[in-house]
């Protein structure tokens, strides 16, 4: 642990709040699976490799008005929170590709975190995707009868 | 190993030159179950004796009817005039009976909790309180905090410099404890159920604890932070787990006077030097002396005993699709070697170098010949 302090670590914390802590939604549904709402969990699941308030790298992406944010710990402020967050952002224009290839770059290939690789790709590919504009899909019907013409020719 | 030290901020915020080492209290165990097991205790300490009435269902003079009146034998309200006579009573099944054992007063409302315990579980919650994970974990907004744990000079409480309530919000929010003064505000909701009608009327979260030194620090910031919901301070002398540990969870957000925090040392002592104030007492020491398992697995110790992995880096699965051939090249290449260079060389598209030569009509005369 950073904060070198002899009694704690991500281990124990994990211990401590795996049953309950306030980032864990707990459902009856689904064989109750077990939701996090922790800003720095990619996939939002409550697991141990998941859980970025106990672990002292770890990996957030967000949607940001129409930008991705992107967020690591850095493991040495871990008893720092002003200070623990290293953010920065995508602008909105930014292909995907390249979003993709920054956030691996900056983590996976460097040694942080190589675990959440995939899953990181897949967080920022699935906010992409969400910020793409909708397609108009509203098919034009050819009208039939004359009332229905009628109708049309009256509203527009 | 030189122990690890915490900055002392000022009144603004800002980080102090100062520094002190971190005390010994922050290295004890942290063991949640014994936090949960004393904090159950402990929460019981405060309850009120209730009971329901002695007379309750037995002021009424019944008695069974017996047997051989096809009614059921429970005792029944004796004389006539009246719908009451007749109608069964006492049992615990029966309308304007008395419950099924009824309450007592003298039911054991109280815990003996023993003194060491609690003191192992203050010194447990005490140490939880400087991880920011387990902050976070509880639910306390801190992400604007600069350090954990928070210690700030007591000059800005000393000689009464802080007596208003005002003045005490604008220093929580200096240190960055103003989002979670927003979650506590936020948080207020009425009570579900029969505690509205029983003085708790509302739920709220909790917010910081603020740690004083009562002789150094004075106490008029009680009253300055007294009116902040959410907001509770401890003389560091009377620390109480139920603060320390709301509800057993450990983690509580504290912001410690430094003339407080300095104090820890001669209050709580060390594994090795007894406390100056409880007689006798020694810290608990860790049982692991590294409490990363990634670290111990990863260490020369471990890993120079274990046996060298089986199997080398290649290890044959079992139970996989089978792949064809014919449409997976790396498999087909598996089976067939030559495949690489026939495909390479075209040897597939060449046409025969010289075509077979026609049959002179012999051998369908010879099929045919009758």
């Amino acid at each position: 642990m950073a904060t070198s302090i002899e009694n704690l670590s991500s281990d124990l914390i994990w211990e401590v709040t795996r049953n309950q802590n306030a980032f864990l939604v707990k459902r009856k549904q689904s064989g109750g699976i077990q939701l996090s709402r922790d800003p720095l969990n990619l996939v939002n699941k409550h697991s141990r490799k998941y859980a970025g308030y106990a672990n002292e790298k770890a990996i957030g992406i967000h949607a940001d008005d129409n930008t991705i944010s992107f967020v690591t710990k850095v493991a040495s402020k871990t008893n720092k929170p002003a200070s623990v967050h290293h953010k920065t952002s995508f602008a909105a224009s930014t292909p995907s590709r390249k979003v993709y290839r920054n956030v691996v770059s900056s983590t996976a290939k460097k040694g942080y975190r190589a675990d959440l690789r995939a899953e990181a790709v897949a967080r920022a590919s699935a906010i992409k995707r969400s910020q793409r504009d909708v397609k108009d899909t509203k098919r034009v019907t050819k009208l039939r009868g004359a009332k229905a013409k009628k109708a049309a020719a009256e509203s527009s | 190993m030189s122990r690890p030290t915490v900055t002392i901020h000022g009144a603004d915020g800002a980080a102090g030159k100062e520094s002190y080492a971190l005390p010994n209290v922050f290295k004890a165990p942290i063991r949640s179950d014994i936090v949960q097991h004393v904090h159950t205790g402990m929460a019981k300490n405060k309850r009120q004796p209730y009971a329901v009435s002695e007379k309750a269902g037995h002021q009424t003079s019944a008695e069974s009817w017996g047997t051989g009146r096809a009614v059921a034998r429970i005792p029944r309200v004796s004389g006539g005039g009246t719908h009451r006579a007749g109608q069964a009573a006492f049992g615990n099944q029966c309308r304007s009976g008395r419950m099924f054992a009824p309450t007592k007063v003298w039911r054991k409302w109280h815990q003996k909790i023993n003194l060491n315990q609690k003191r192992f579980a203050t010194a447990s919650a005490i140490a939880a309180s400087s991880s920011a994970a387990l902050l976070l974990a509880r639910g306390h907004h801190v992400s604007t905090v600069p350090e954990v744990p928070l210690v700030v000079s007591s000059t800005a409480f000393s000689n009464g410099a802080l007596k208003k309530t005002s003045a005490a919000v604008a220093l929580l929010k200096a240190v960055g404890a103003g989002p979670d003064l927003e979650k506590v505000k936020d948080s207020r909701k009425l009570r579900a159920g029969k505690g509205k009608l029983r003085n708790r009327r509302h739920q709220q979260r909790r917010g910081p604890l603020v740690v004083y030194e009562p002789e150094k620090d004075g106490k008029d910031l009680v009253t300055a932070f007294r009116n902040i919901p959410g907001v509770e301070t401890s003389p560091v002398y009377a620390l109480n787990l139920l603060q320390l540990a709301p509800g057993g969870h450990l983690g509580r957000f504290i912001v410690w006077t430094s003339a407080a925090f300095a104090a820890l040392d001669t209050i709580y002592g060390s594994t090795t030097e007894a406390s100056e104030l409880k007689r006798d007492y020694l810290l608990p020491s860790n049982i692991l002396a590294q409490p990363d398992l990634t670290k111990l697995i990863n260490s020369s110790e471990v890993q120079s005993v274990l046996r060298p992995v089986k199997g080398g880096a290649v290890t044959k699965r079992s139970h996989v699709q089978k792949k064809n051939p014919l449409k997976n090249k790396q498999v087909l290449l598996r089976l067939n070697p030559y495949a690489a260079a026939y495909s390479k060389n075209g040897l597939g598209h060449v046409k025969a170098e010289q075509k077979p030569a026609k049959l002179d009509g012999t051998f369908s005369s010879t099929l045919f010949d009758n």
